[in-house]
């Protein structure tokens, strides 16, 4: 990957295919940005919040909040992002309430295609391109973007309107969006996985979507929760012989043939998401925890470090 | 038959939910086998463009279009079924341009709506409009066709609301009287030089226009204008859909699978079609991890093994540890998946079935068969 290396960057996009672990990949992110002495804002888009707890902190909401020292925390909606920008342009409250609180209007404005995604990206890159004092007001902002599709739809919208939308306040908008989205020295798309079937096509469709319809500068492929190679081939044959036998030695035969098999399969996918997606790679563990929280977040974080050590 | 196969067992239509990535997709499939199996002409429509299904099928690919499984395929899975097979992926924008075809007063207006940008972005891009196109495919293959069983798999909503919403959001939009009052004067501007000014003297609409750019608005005004007449069409059978999902013979499944995340989603999934009084036929825990340790003992720790792998002869570098760990780390995956799975089955209503982490991915119809005999 060309360009400053993944956390030097303003700007982290995190996304993949539903459930495979973003926003712990997010959050590990931030962790270790802020930790480096940054100052970490973490945008989640319109999503049920998880970032602040994840972090052990009380939700957010859509209030920019402080859940460690250095890391902030938000959830970005169409309501508030709208309210927001609509303050923005029009300046005023009093003129803001009067049309942008009228029902009709916000039932309209809901429909204007791909302006609830533009006015949350917006929020977002305004954040992010955002200066105070002549210093950048966040050295990193990561966005824990939502699923696949939903992913491309959101990225695509700058693009979008430059086509369809003539000279305008929403072409502006859309301009100097698109031109951060698309700088490699501030900007980077990761992708996060699972080395499983379903994931891994998605992840390798996503990727080829990044290079030829969102031209994002891409990051880091994070092969997500790899279960470890812990037993040899000879040794499974053996313990599949053991498994009929009576307890303790029994389950434990078979809880060792089921992890076997699963590192295998998962071994083999994420070869192929690896030999498919030309990224450096992440790799970070299967965690078996009782509680997903700021203890997964910190180990998930130590595998990251180690992943990026110095490729990205 | 299991729990969730009975209580699907005479009705007419099913349709999974639940939030992306719990394999709402292959349990459609699966729902589907086995009622083709027993006796029924069933369709699986999916919308997820999932190449491993049409795999599992034994189709080349999933299209637009019902393609029927091949007997061959049955044969060679050790298969018998006494009905059909069929399955088709939805597509999005070709389902809203046959929707507009059937609206349409004549071929005029029709292109017209397809030349729209808005319409582009509608049927293509916006919001829900994969959703709504599900529940209008739905409504034309349980009236249209004559299967004893259509099975739904539904787009993975970012939010479990938008499913039973966003049709009616898109149709208040459509049918939104005031707000193609507001933009009517806004047609009289020209192609050149756009004339704010003539968005009426409505304060609001120029109020807008600062805000999306007056060209937008003209798109928009234009578009409504091209869908007047229209909306009564649109309205009546969007609420015909509703009353086809609230009939006794639909079955609505939830699936979920045993992460804290996944059952918050499913529950609240529950609790809206409770509230909308859609008929809920089951919810279904998948790839939940099983207890291999039952009963109060502890954990046998390396001590304890050691000595039974060597009475057998078993040796290795740290077996003992390794089986140890590996067995208390499964132990704690499977308290984790029982505990959502409790806090799943303890607040749902109708069948509930259980369906454990399989050993691999289900990639023929043998495979979606044991996976149906979990149902």
């Amino acid at each position: 990957v060309a360009g400053p290396s993944l956390l030097d960057r303003r700007l982290l996009l995190v996304t993949g295919k539903g459930g495979v672990g973003k926003s712990t990949v997010s959050a590990a992110l931030a962790l270790l940005a802020a930790r480096a002495g940054k100052r970490v804002l973490v945008c989640e888009v319109n999503a049920q919040e998880r970032i602040a707890p994840l972090l052990g902190a009380p939700p957010a909401g859509t209030a920019i909040r402080e859940a460690l020292p250095g890391l902030f925390t938000v959830n970005v909606t169409p309501q508030e992002s709208m309210r927001e920008y609509g303050l923005m342009v029009l300046k005023f409250r009093t003129i803001y309430d009067a049309v942008f609180e009228n029902r009709v209007v916000r039932y309209f404005l809901k429909a204007i295609p791909s302006l609830a995604e533009l006015v949350m990206l917006g929020k977002i890159l305004h954040e992010a391109r955002a200066e105070e004092s002549g210093r950048p007001r966040w050295d990193v902002v990561v966005v824990d973007a939502p699923a696949t599709g939903h992913a491309v739809q959101l990225f695509r919208v700058p693009a979008v309107l430059m086509d369809t939308v003539p000279a305008g306040p929403l072409r502006r908008d859309a301009e100097w969006m698109r031109d951060l989205l698309l700088d490699p020295g501030r900007t980077a798309l990761s992708i996060v996985t699972l080395p499983e079937e379903m994931p891994v096509n998605e992840s390798i469709e996503l990727d080829a979507q990044v290079r030829e319809v969102l031209g994002i500068p891409r990051g880091v492929l994070f092969v997500n929760a790899l279960p470890e190679i812990r037993f040899s081939p000879a040794e499974r044959e053996r313990l599949a012989r053991l498994e009929a036998e009576p307890p303790p030695l029994g389950p434990a035969a078979r809880a060792a043939a089921l992890q076997a098999r699963r590192a295998e399969e998962a071994g083999h996918y994420a070869q192929r998401v690896r030999a498919a997606v030309d990224l450096p790679a992440a790799v970070l563990p299967l965690l078996a925890l009782d509680q997903w929280g700021l203890e997964a977040v910190e180990r998930i974080a130590e595998a990251v470090e180690a992943g990026l050590g110095g490729r990205s | 038959m299991g729990a969730i196969v009975d209580s699907l067992a005479g009705k007419r239509i099913a349709v999974c939910v639940g939030s992306g990535g719990v394999g709402k997709t292959t349990l459609a499939a699966a729902i589907g086998l086995e009622r083709a199996l027993d006796g029924g002409r069933v369709l699986v429509c999916t919308i997820d463009p999932a190449r491993r299904l049409a795999a599992a099928l034994g189709l080349e690919t999933l299209g637009n279009f019902e393609s029927r499984v091949p007997a061959h395929k049955f044969a060679a899975a050790g298969l018998a079924p006494r009905g059909q097979l069929h399955a088709m992926m939805l597509d999005v924008k070709r389902t809203w341009d046959d929707l507009i075809a059937r609206h349409a007063p004549d071929r005029h207006r029709q292109e017209r709506i397809y030349q729209s940008r808005i319409y582009q972005q509608l049927s293509s891009a916006l919001a829900g409009s994969q959703e709504y196109m599900a529940m209008e495919k739905l409504y034309e293959l349980a009236t249209e066709r004559d299967y004893d069983l259509v099975v739904l798999d539904t787009p993975p909503t970012a939010h479990a609301l938008d499913f039973l919403e966003a049709p009616d959001r898109i149709l208040d939009f459509l049918g939104n009287e005031t707000a193609r009052q507001l933009l009517a004067p806004a047609l009289g501007a020209g192609k050149l030089g756009l004339r704010l000014f003539q968005l009426g003297g409505s304060y609001i609409a120029r109020t807008l226009a600062r805000f999306t750019g007056s060209e937008v608005l003209r798109d928009l005004a234009e578009f409504m204008a091209s869908f007047q007449g229209m909306y009564e069409g649109f309205k009546n059978r969007a609420a015909a859909v509703r009353a086809l999902l609230a009939q006794p013979d639909v079955g609505f499944v939830i699936v979920a699978s045993p992460s804290p995340l996944s059952v918050e989603e499913a529950l609240y999934f529950h609790e809206h079609l409770h509230a909308g009084a859609m008929p809920i036929a089951g919810v279904i825990a998948n790839r939940v991890t099983p207890s291999l340790w039952e009963g109060g003992d502890p954990l046998p720790g390396a001590e304890t093994l050691d000595p039974v792998l060597s009475a057998l002869g078993e040796t290795g570098p740290g077996l003992a540890v390794r089986l140890a760990r590996t067995l208390a780390e499964h132990q704690v995956w499977a308290r984790g998946d029982a505990r959502e799975v409790r806090r799943l089955f303890a607040e749902v209503e109708g069948a509930r079935a259980m369906v454990p982490r399989l050993e691999s991915d289900v990639h023929d119809l043998s495979g979606l068969a044991s996976l149906a005999a979990w149902l």
